[in-house]
């Protein structure tokens, strides 16, 4: 058992990767498998640096592929593991990530996006927005919440264990290098306290009892002979996945209600349009922001309803359009006009978004 | 809403993210609304190192904002990168110690400090980010005096109490930089 370093409320002012480590350690996570990447390696870091006082466990794997499937086996061993990665690692630990989601393995992952393609930045970017919500070879079988900020990094660190285990999906918390990064103040707390229990996490593997007298075989399978075997199977998780997922949508409405214009945005560019919808307001226009927390699943039925009582919608993204290309196939039907902001590997200011919002309002009032 | 938002580059090495460190500890201390991010390449040496931070009273919203209210850069390399930064309403500090060229982006206020040759004239090279921050904290005056010498402290406290000339010095560096730019809050 670890022991939990938060007991009571406490105001810290910490870089995003250290409210992670923490988050883990209050959701009483016992063990860590990882291999080093910018910018997510101070999770690694502060884990390690609090073990003396935790007593959980760290393995530093030769890779991201090995990292993964170790996350794997210490599930499989009843621990409640997670693991952290970005850029080039996320793509390498897609073999694993697609295992999970093929046997319904509880695996959590912090992702740090930075720039891409391949080695790139080592900053910030939300290019790894398709890859974390449907890379692998499947059908992405994940859940992913994206976070704009470090309460989010807190609050979602600690859900994506629960979520995990409650429904066996892959549970990804997908933020990125800026919220690695950067400081600034955030509330940390003991789970119990905001009416939070942890889900248990039953060893899969090496169970207690005699299989047949005391309990059933446990068979998880990434193998199948024949196709219509692997169709039924997939099926089955798709039934799974629809249920699941209007328990587990999340969105957030910022001035939305009588928005003309709607800002679709998620994660830290999400909290840059805030300031875009302020400053929009002060000028008389009538911005408001959808911003998705869980962007696989996507909240479709409200974000449907946003869109279609706007005006003009803007996606923005420091990508080329990863979520706007989501979010597009669930709008299909919808006639509401929409323009784009995209910012490939760099971060999206509130000014880049009053701007473009007032050429939009200016080419409507041409039209 | 008041927000502060100051852009600090130069070169890796230089103590750019150092300084950003104590500054905003020291809002933070101060019961200010923060948020830094640090901004590098792969290099460990050498590279243009910049840090972003914004100090406000209000909960801040955008991580990354276009134009900074303040930007001092620290070499050459340093007033390339921070041009994209600057707006007419930007005061840039450069030190003409150490850079050979001058901020040439429309602004404010351009102001030239010398602290590189006087840290290294008068006190020690290794203060020379301090001074820095002397000249900082009297530019954007959102802070007091007390509030960054209480953040050196939890900077560097353990370093200062094995050596108490150290505090010494670094309290001058930060008394000779804020010394070096006429008005406050610029």
């Amino acid at each position: 058992m670890v022991k939990k370093l938060i007991t009571q409320d406490t105001r810290m002012f910490l870089t995003g990767n250290e409210v992670i480590a923490y988050a883990a350690n209050a959701a009483e996570a016992e063990f860590m498998y990882g291999y080093p990447i910018t910018p997510q390696n101070e999770i690694m870091h502060t884990w390690c640096k609090l073990l003396p006082k935790t007593e959980a466990g760290f393995l530093q794997t030769e890779d991201e592929i090995s990292a993964g499937f170790s996350t794997i086996g210490g599930i499989l061993a009843g621990k409640r593991a997670f693991t952290a990665t970005a850029g080039p690692g996320n793509v390498i630990m897609q073999d694993a990530q697609s295992m999970a989601e093929m046997m319904r393995i509880p695996f959590v992952c912090a992702v740090m996006q930075r720039g891409g393609p391949s080695t790139a930045t080592v900053i910030y970017a939300q290019q790894e927005t398709r890859l974390t919500c449907f890379g692998g070879n499947g059908e992405g079988f994940r859940i992913v919440y994206s976070t704009a900020g470090h309460q989010d990094l807190y609050d979602y660190m600690i859900k994506s264990f629960n979520t995990a285990w409650k429904y066996r999906f892959p549970t990804f918390m997908l933020a990125d290098g800026y919220q690695g990064k950067m400081r600034e103040p955030v509330t940390l707390y003991d789970p119990k306290s905001r009416g939070i229990t942890m889900e248990p996490t039953p060893a899969a593997l090496r169970a207690p009892g005699v299989i047949g007298v005391d309990r059933e075989a446990t068979h998880l399978r990434n193998t199948f002979n024949l196709e219509e075997e692997l169709m039924e199977q997939l099926d089955k998780y798709q039934i799974d996945y629809d249920k699941m997922s209007k328990e587990v949508e999340e969105y957030l409405e910022y001035k939305a209600e009588d928005a003309e214009v709607l800002i679709i945005a998620h994660g830290i560019v999400a909290r840059s349009a805030m300031t875009a919808v302020d400053e929009l307001r002060a000028k008389g226009i009538k911005a408001g922001l959808f911003r998705p927390i869980t962007i696989r699943p996507l909240p479709v039925e409200p974000m449907r309803k946003a869109v279609k009582r706007a005006k003009q919608v803007l996606f923005t993204e420091s990508a080329n359009g990863q979520l706007a290309q989501m979010c597009l196939e669930k709008l299909y039907g919808l006639t509401t006009p929409y323009q784009t902001l995209f910012k490939m590997g760099v971060g999206v200011t509130g000014d880049d978004i009053v701007a473009k919002v007032e050429t939009m309002v200016q080419e409507m009032a041409n039209v | 809403m008041a927000r502060t938002k100051i852009v600090l580059a130069g070169e890796g090495g230089q103590g750019v993210q150092s300084v950003a460190k104590i500054l905003v500890e020291a809002g933070y201390e101060a019961g200010k609304e923060i948020l830094y991010i640090p901004n590098f390449g792969v290099e460990q040496r050498g590279g243009v190192s910049v840090a972003f931070c914004q100090i406000a009273d209000e909960k801040i919203g955008e991580p990354r904002f276009a134009k900074g209210d303040i930007i001092i850069a620290l070499s050459d390399r340093a007033i390339a990168r921070c041009e994209t930064y600057t707006s007419e309403n930007s005061v840039v500090v450069y030190d003409s110690s150490v850079c050979t060229t001058k901020p040439t982006a429309k602004c404010k206020e351009v102001i030239a400090v010398e602290a590189n040759k006087i840290a290294n004239e008068q006190l020690s090279a290794r203060v020379f980010n301090i001074m820095i921050l002397g000249v900082l904290l009297k530019a954007t005056n959102v802070l007091k005096l007390e509030d960054i010498k209480n953040a050196m402290e939890i900077a560097l406290g353990k370093k200062f109490d094995a050596k108490p000339e150290l505090r010494e010095l670094n309290y001058k560096a930060l008394e000779m930089g804020m010394a070096m730019v006429e008005k406050v809050g610029v």
